[in-house]
C-alpha cells in the first residue's frame, strides 16, 4: 500500500499538467524531409510560427502525450530527433537503427517505438532514458506504428509482408499477424481501439481490422496509391490520402462506404486529425503545403505553405 | 498437394519484398517550359498517352488501351532499353495525365557490396509523373513533375543507383522531352 503513494502523486501532478497543455492552442509539426526541417503550425492562427532545422531527412513524427516533446524519425541520421516544445530546440539526437522511419510514442508517454524500414524490426526506447530497450522483429519494411489508446497493443503495418502485427505491449512478443491488402504503410486506431484501419499502397484500398479478432472487416476501394489514414468527428469519417490523385477520400465508418473526394495538393501523404476532431491537416509532399480539410463540410478550408517536400508521416498534433 | 500450398504464400511475400521495397527519402524533379502555341495545339501533341513520338529519346511505343485508365505503354528507348507505365490518371479537360513505372530494362549490372546489383534504364525506383499543358493567353506553359526513389533500395547506395544520379537522370529526360515538345509546337 505504502508504495501506491507516490504513484498517486504522480498521477496527480500528470493530471495537472494534463490539464495545464489542454488549454493551449494544439500546434501541427510538419516534417519537411528534402529541407531537414519540422514548419510548426499554429492552427488557431493557422499560420507556421516557427520553423526548426532537424538533419537526417525527417519523416515520422509522434508527438508526447504531455505535448512537451515531439519526436521526429531521421532515417539518414539512423533514429530519431528530440524536439523541446518550448524552447523549440532539438534537445537530442537518439540513434536507433539504420532505416528508422514510422514513430509513435505510448499514450503514457513513457515508451517511444520505432519501426525499422531495413532491418524489419520495431526497436522499444525508453522515453526517460532514450536508450534502445528492446528491439522486436516483425514483419518486412514495418512502416506505421500505432498503440492502442488502453496501451496495450503495439500494431504494425509490415508494408513489405502485406499484413499487420498485434504486439502486446507487456510482452513485446507478437500475438497475432493478419493479412491485409497490398503494402500497407500508414494505419489508425478508433479511440475505443477495437478497430484498426490500414491504406494499402499497392491495392488501392483500406483494409479494416477487427482488433480483438484481427479479422478484416471490409476492403474498401479508394484512389490511386493510397498512404495513410486519419479519423474525425468521432471516429465516423475516415479520411485517406490518395498519394497519385491528389485526394482524400471520405469514407462514412458505419457504411463502410466512401462519401466523398476532396482535392487536395500535388502527392498527399501524411495525415491527421486536429484535437477539436473536426479540422483534418494534409501534409501535399510535391506542393511542399498543407492542406487544412473540414471533414463536417468536407471541404479545403485553408492551405499553407510549408517546407520543401513535406511528408508529416504519424500524429502531428499537440493537444 | 498440401505442402506445397504451404510454401506459397512464403514465396510471395519474398518476392514481394524484394520486388517493391525502396529507399527512405523519395525526391522530385520539376521541369517547365514556356511554349509559344496555343495550348490546344501543345495538348495535341502530347495527348496520346501511346504516342511518345514527341520525345527525343524514345524510339517507340506501344499502347493497349489508349488513353484508358490502366493502360500499359511499352516505350523503347533509342538505345535499346525499354520502360513499363501504367496510366494513372487522364483529364482531358485540365490537358493532362500521370503515369507509373512498373518494370524497366537493365542498363547495366556492377557490383556492390559483395552483391550483384542491376541498374535500370531510368535509376529510380517506385516513379510516378505526370504532365500537363496550361494555357497563358496564346502561349502555353507545360510541366512536366516526377517523384520517385533512388534505385538502390537498401541502404548505402553506390554512385550509379543513389539519389543524385536519380535525380540527374530524371531532370536529363524532363528537359530533353520539354525542349524538343517546344520546337515542334512552334515549328
Amino acid at each position: 500500500m505504502l508504495q501506491l503513494k507516490p504513484i498517486t502523486v504522480v498521477l496527480a501532478v500528470m493530471a495537472a499538467l494534463g490539464a495545464g497543455t489542454a488549454m493551449a492552442i494544439p500546434l501541427a509539426y510538419i516534417s519537411n524531409q528534402l529541407d531537414d526541417s519540422v514548419s510548426i503550425i499554429d492552427t488557431e492562427k493557422r499560420t507556421v510560427v516557427d520553423t526548426v532545422k532537424i538533419t537526417g531527412k525527417p519523416a515520422g513524427v509522434a508527438v508526447a502525450p504531455a505535448g512537451d516533446k515531439v519526436y521526429v524519425s531521421t532515417p539518414e541520421a539512423h533514429g530519431f530527433s528530440v524536439l523541446d516544445t518550448q524552447s523549440r530546440m532539438v534537445l537530442d539526437k537518439v540513434t536507433v537503427s539504420e532505416g528508422s522511419l514510422g514513430i509513435a510514442v505510448a499514450p503514457d508517454g513513457q515508451r517511444i517505438y520505432v519501426a525499422d524500414w531495413y532491418n524489419n524490426t520495431v526497436s522499444v526506447v525508453s522515453a526517460k532514458t532514450l536508450k534502445v530497450t528492446k528491439v522486436i522483429t516483425v514483419g518486412e519494411s514495418p512502416s506505421g506504428l500505432m498503440v492502442s489508446p488502453d496501451n496495450r497493443w503495439l500494431y504494425v503495418a509490415n508494408r513489405g509482408s502485406d499484413s499487420v502485427s498485434k504486439v502486446s505491449t507487456e510482452t513485446l512478443a507478437i500475438k497475432k499477424t493478419t493479412p491485409v491488402g497490398k503494402h500497407p504503410f500508414g494505419i489508425v486506431i478508433t479511440q475505443s481501439g477495437d478497430r484498426l484501419y490500414t491504406a494499402n499502397v499497392e491495392s488501392d484500398d483500406v483494409t479494416v481490422l477487427d482488433t480483438a479478432t484481427m479479422k478484416p472487416i471490409a476492403t474498401i476501394k479508394v484512389g490511386s496509391l493510397p498512404y495513410a489514414v486519419a479519423l474525425a468527428l468521432n471516429d465516423s469519417r475516415l479520411l485517406v490520402t490518395n498519394q497519385t490523385d491528389n485526394t482524400v477520400s471520405v469514407i462514412d465508418t458505419e457504411t463502410l462506404k466512401p462519401m466523398a473526394v476532396i482535392e487536395v495538393g500535388e502527392k498527399p501523404e501524411g495525415i491527421s486529425t486536429h484535437p477539436d476532431d473536426r479540422h483534418v491537416y494534409v501534409a501535399n509532399w510535391f506542393d511542399s503545403t498543407v492542406s487544412v480539410l473540414d471533414a463536417k463540410t468536407l471541404r479545403v478550408v485553408d492551405t499553407l505553405k510549408t517546407g520543401e517536400g513535406t511528408r508529416a508521416f504519424g500524429q502531428f498534433f499537440s493537444k | 498437394m498440401k505442402k506445397n500450398l504451404l510454401f506459397l504464400p512464403a514465396l510471395m511475400f519474398a518476392f514481394a519484398s524484394v520486388a517493391n521495397a525502396h529507399g527512405p527519402v523519395r525526391q522530385k524533379a520539376e521541369e517547365e517550359i514556356t511554349i509559344n502555341a496555343p495550348a490546344a495545339k501543345v495538348w495535341g501533341i502530347i495527348k496520346d498517352y501511346g504516342d511518345m513520338a514527341w520525345h527525343p529519346s524514345i524510339k517507340n511505343t506501344t499502347v493497349d488501351k489508349g488513353n484508358e485508365i490502366g493502360s500499359i505503354r511499352v516505350l523503347t528507348l533509342q538505345d535499346g532499353g525499354a520502360i513499363t507505365e501504367e496510366l494513372k490518371k487522364y483529364d482531358a479537360d485540365k490537358m493532362m495525365y500521370g503515369y507509373k513505372i512498373t518494370e524497366m530494362s537493365t542498363a547495366k549490372t556492377i557490383t556492390h557490396a559483395g552483391a550483384e546489383e542491376k541498374v535500370p534504364v531510368l535509376p529510380v525506383d517506385n516513379y510516378t509523373a505526370n504532365i500537363g499543358v496550361e494555357a497563358k493567353g496564346d502561349t502555353s506553359v507545360v510541366t512536366w513533375k516526377g517523384a520517385y526513389y533512388r534505385a538502390y533500395t537498401n541502404n548505402n547506395p553506390p554512385a550509379e543507383m543513389n539519389e543524385d544520379a536519380a535525380n540527374k537522370a530524371v531532370s536529363d529526360v524532363f528537359k530533353a522531352g520539354l525542349a524538343n515538345l517546344k520546337t515542334l509546337a512552334e515549328k
